[in-house]
């Protein structure tokens, strides 16, 4: 048994250790947050944090991420009567087409604010997202909806 | 954390956005079809499949269009709000399903908005006057006097009667009157706002909205075993020993289909991968025989047809020609196919993210060799498609797998390297460009050529089946008749009758219809590639002619439209006029820069958009940066002005992405291109800055926009790399080696 510690909850799940983390999140504990891409760790659709660190949740063992490692997923970070500010900037921005990569940005994006830099710009934005892949082209929406979210984290 | 436990209407209803029941009854389209009104009625002329009011005053609006993430449901919404003057968030919204919805064939092309749009709006429409006027005999009142304010009809005198009421007072299961007229623009106040996507929320907070979050009770995980090349059989597989793979339920081997169910996602995916290892498979001959595939499309095989001649070729003084490539290109959704599938007495349910539930129904009836009426396909949202990937394909594989464990709910989900490589690709493409320029500069005469193999075998056709793992089985149902589509549409002629007023025009296509890589539908078909091909073209008549491109554009416009959009592109990037210089041998400095202009009309019928860039070549690397692109759109009668803008900027950074970088490899066996690494999509740091403009028209009907801005943007970056370096990169991508190449040449 592999006991997680997901979204402040913990639980308990019986599968192999090395079986990947994407696996367990989505189909063990049927969240819908984390998005199996590329399975290759090149796409960023299944990013999660972990720690407070964004991993790739396909390229991750089950057994690197159990307590005491803390992981947080899409659904962890905010609920539509209280939203994270990047998933209130996302809707603002209507930062999204088909929204297969939105969990990913957005996770991503979240471990980015998290470091509260003091003059985050568009550039280190785009940076920090780099290895976040948009099919549907909607880079420009994601960088205002970051920034705006960093704006009113400032706030 | 609890999954939805079953895949009923309900369930569907609420994973939809709305809570209420679908209620009311499906009648066959027995009716006679109307043989006006708009096209979609005239298929679907029943009310019901459009429509539904429950006595409690609850509606249904149903659109057989699917949502593929570029805002269609959101806009029918709007429609429907604004025809029936109910609060958007009112409506319950039903799409996609076989059982339930009109068949509005394959969502593609841009035409959701401008047909079923308009046949929806009429519906409504219809809905509307019918009502009021049950209310208005009610009451004795002339329709004219009553109001509807959120789906209650009032009187002066402070009468009320709700939608529910007035339905319940007379049928509405009845044909649609196409006559019905839909309110004036002028009076609208849904239609024309930007309404936000009311998907996005559950998309934002991780809630029910893929198809690859359907978790039935019960569900198992199915995946193909693949032959190691396209032309590869299976010879001998040991079941035994593949069943006894951990997690293995079942495994399906028929002819050289090798499918598996197992327990658990990575189980399946596991079994299939050790399953192609071991079992013995027969090699087939390799691709394009080992030739580039230029020259297999320049070659013998090709079906020669000219589509489209005008009068009044004069000789110029001189003849330009040109000769451009375009390799493969993939779809590369982010999210890899999906689909579940149910059998049940004799009854197959599937859900599926495909374009078309209709079509695809067809394409399972025939690869299972049962009747279409023993099927139900439901749509549920997938990752973006751009076009036909690999979502009917994969309903099939789920299909084999639950027919061979009835009861169960099978789930297959590709792996991104089993789309790469399994689903079709854009097709390469060849265009040679002929023109005569008088002496002033004008054209005289303007030729096109096109070699290209299939823009569509999607599902569809009346016969065959276009689903990849019905030609694997051991009694094969081989791929229906293929056909390029004709104009005025085209496929691989698609944009390629000039947008520009030339006399003499001549468009040929070379139509390769043995297709030795599957290839299909992606974005726009034939016509990113032959527009960026004409335009960049014209570009260098302009030059020759030594006349400013976008002044060069003018002189040979006469579609309004298209001037407005140019002048609107030309006005908010500051474009300032010069004449190209062609070939200049060695530009100073490290780094060009050049700016660069495309024009389009996409179907020659369809939304007008131009597009500026402003590019920066590297001229030791070879590498080109696209800095900045403007756009100007005019697309009609404006649903959603951000929904338009959201489908514009995103054509154009898809279109960066293909006119940049992307092109598909193959071996002797297959399409090798199988991840982001050896098929690399744009990023973050490489996107452009996009600046767009709209040109509302409310007088004129809406035009699709989702395939707009692709070939213009794929121009301006062309037509800029020529302005900065002098000279023109013949093949696309523009890589930073076909670019030094270009440099040196």
């Amino acid at each position: 048994m592999l006991s997680l510690s997901v979204n402040g909850r913990t639980t308990a799940i019986d599968i192999a250790p090395e079986t990947p983390l994407i696996y367990a999140l989505r189909n063990d504990l049927a969240l819908n947050g984390p998005k199996l891409g590329c399975a290759r760790g090149q796409c960023g659709a299944c990013t999660v944090l972990v720690d407070g660190q964004p991993v790739r949740a396909c390229l991750t063992r089950t057994s690197a991420a159990t307590l005491p490692h803390r992981i947080t997923t899409l659904e962890g970070l905010g609920t539509p009567d209280q939203p994270h500010p990047l998933q209130a900037a996302f809707l603002a921005e209507q930062a999204a087409q088909c929204g297969y990569c939105t969990s990913g940005m957005i996770m991503q994006a979240a471990a980015l604010l998290a470091e509260r830099r003091p003059a985050l710009d568009e550039a280190q934005v785009a940076a920090a997202l780099d290895l976040n892949l948009c099919r549907c082209g909607t880079q420009p929406r994601v960088v205002r909806a970051v920034m705006r979210a960093a704006r009113q984290q400032g706030a | 954390m609890n999954a939805p436990t079953n895949l009923s209407r309900r369930g569907f209803a609420a994973l939809l956005g709305g809570a209420g029941l679908a209620i009311g009854f499906r009648w066959q389209a027995e009716a006679q079809a109307p043989a006006t009104g708009p096209l979609m009625l005239r298929t679907n002329p029943r009310m019901e499949s459009w429509l539904r009011i429950a006595p409690d005053g609850s509606i249904t609006v149903l659109t057989g269009r699917v949502e593929l993430g570029q805002g269609v449901l959101t806009a029918m919404r709007q429609i429907a709000a604004e025809e029936l003057d109910v609060a958007p968030a009112r409506l319950t919204l039903l799409s996609g399903d076989t059982a339930e919805t009109a068949n509005e064939g394959v969502t593609a092309g841009s035409q959701s908005i401008r047909f079923g749009g308009e046949a929806l709006g009429v519906a409504c429409a219809d809905a509307r006057a019918t009502l009021l006027g049950v209310a208005a005999e009610a009451w004795g009142q002339p329709r004219e006097r009553l109001a509807v304010k959120d789906g209650v009809i009032e009187a002066p005198d402070g009468r009320r009667m709700s939608y529910g009421e007035a339905a319940g007072r007379v049928s509405l299961a009845r044909p649609v009157d196409v006559t019905a007229r839909r309110k004036p623009a002028s009076a609208a106040t849904i239609v024309g706002t930007s309404l936000p996507r009311t998907d996005l929320p559950a998309k934002v907070f991780g809630q029910t909205v893929f198809i690859h979050d359907l978790r039935p009770e019960g569900m198992l995980f199915g995946a193909v075993a693949r032959p190691p090349a396209y032309a590869a059989r299976l010879v001998s597989l040991d079941l035994a020993w593949a069943k006894s793979l951990p997690g293995v339920v079942e495994v399906v081997r028929d002819g050289s289909f090798v499918g598996i169910i197992a327990r658990r996602e990575e189980q399946a995916n596991d079994a299939a991968r050790k399953i192609v290892a071991a079992a013995q498979w027969r090699d087939g001959a390799p691709l394009f025989g080992g030739k580039s595939v230029f020259d297999h499309l320049l070659g013998d095989g090709a079906l020669t047809q000219t589509i489209h001649t005008t009068a009044g070729a004069t000789p110029g003084a001189r003849t330009h020609r040109a000769e451009y490539r375009r390799g493969f290109q993939a779809h590369a959704s982010i999210g890899a196919s999906c689909a579940l599938a149910k059998f049940e007495e004799g009854r197959l349910t599937v859900w599926s993210h495909a374009q078309g539930p209709f079509p695809l129904r067809g394409d399972l009836a025939r690869g299972l060799r049962m009747p279409p009426a023993s099927i139900r396909v439901i749509h549920a949202q997938g990752s973006g498609c751009y076009g036909h990937n690999g979502a009917d394909d994969v309903a099939l594989d789920a299909a084999l797998l639950a027919r061979a464990l009835p009861g169960r709910t099978i789930r297959v989900h590709w792996t991104h390297e089993e789309e790469m490589s399994w689903a079709p690709w854009g097709s390469a493409m060849v265009v040679r460009l002929e023109a005569g320029l008088a002496a002033d500069g004008a054209l005289t005469s303007w030729g096109h050529d096109v070699w290209s193999f299939p823009h569509s075998t999607r599902p569809g056709g009346s016969t065959g089946c276009n689903l990849r793992s019905a030609w694997h089985l051991e009694n094969p149902v081989p791929i229906g008749p293929i056909t390029d589509g004709a104009l005025p549409n085209g496929a691989a002629g698609r944009n390629a009758v000039p947008i520009y007023a030339v006399p003499g025009q001549r468009v040929t296509t070379h139509f390769h219809t043995a297709m030795p890589v599957r290839t299909s539908a992606l974005r726009t078909l034939g016509g990113y590639f032959n527009a960026v091909a004409a335009d960049m073209f014209l570009d260098e008549c302009a030059a020759l002619a030594g006349v400013d491109p976008v002044a060069y554009r003018l002189r040979h416009l006469t579609d309004p439209r298209l001037v407005a959009v140019l002048r609107r592109a030309v006005e908010i990037s500051g474009w300032q006029p010069r004449a190209i210089t062609l070939g200049r041998a060695s530009a100073a400095g490290s780094v060009l820069r050049g700016t660069g202009v495309g024009l389009s009309k996409y179907k020659n019928s369809d939304s007008h958009v131009a597009v500026v860039a402003e590019v920066a070549v590297d001229v030791g690397s070879g590498a080109v940066r696209v800095e900045k692109l403007w756009a100007a759109t005019e697309a009609g009668r404006l649903v959603n002005p951000d929904g338009v803008t959201n489908q514009i900027e995103g054509g154009m950074v898809q279109a960066t992405s293909w006119t940049l970088m992307e092109e598909g490899r193959w071996d002797a066996g297959r399409m090798v291109s199988e991840d982001y690494q050896s098929y690399p999509i744009l990023d973050f740091s490489h996107t452009p800055r996009i600046q767009s403009a709209l040109i509302d028209r409310p007088d004129l009907p809406s035009l699709g926009v989702g395939e707009g801005s692709q070939a213009p943007t794929g121009a301006a970056i062309a037509n800029a790399i020529l302005a900065a370096t002098g000279r023109h990169v013949p093949e696309i991508p523009f890589t930073p080696d076909r670019v030094r190449a270009a440099l040196r040449g």
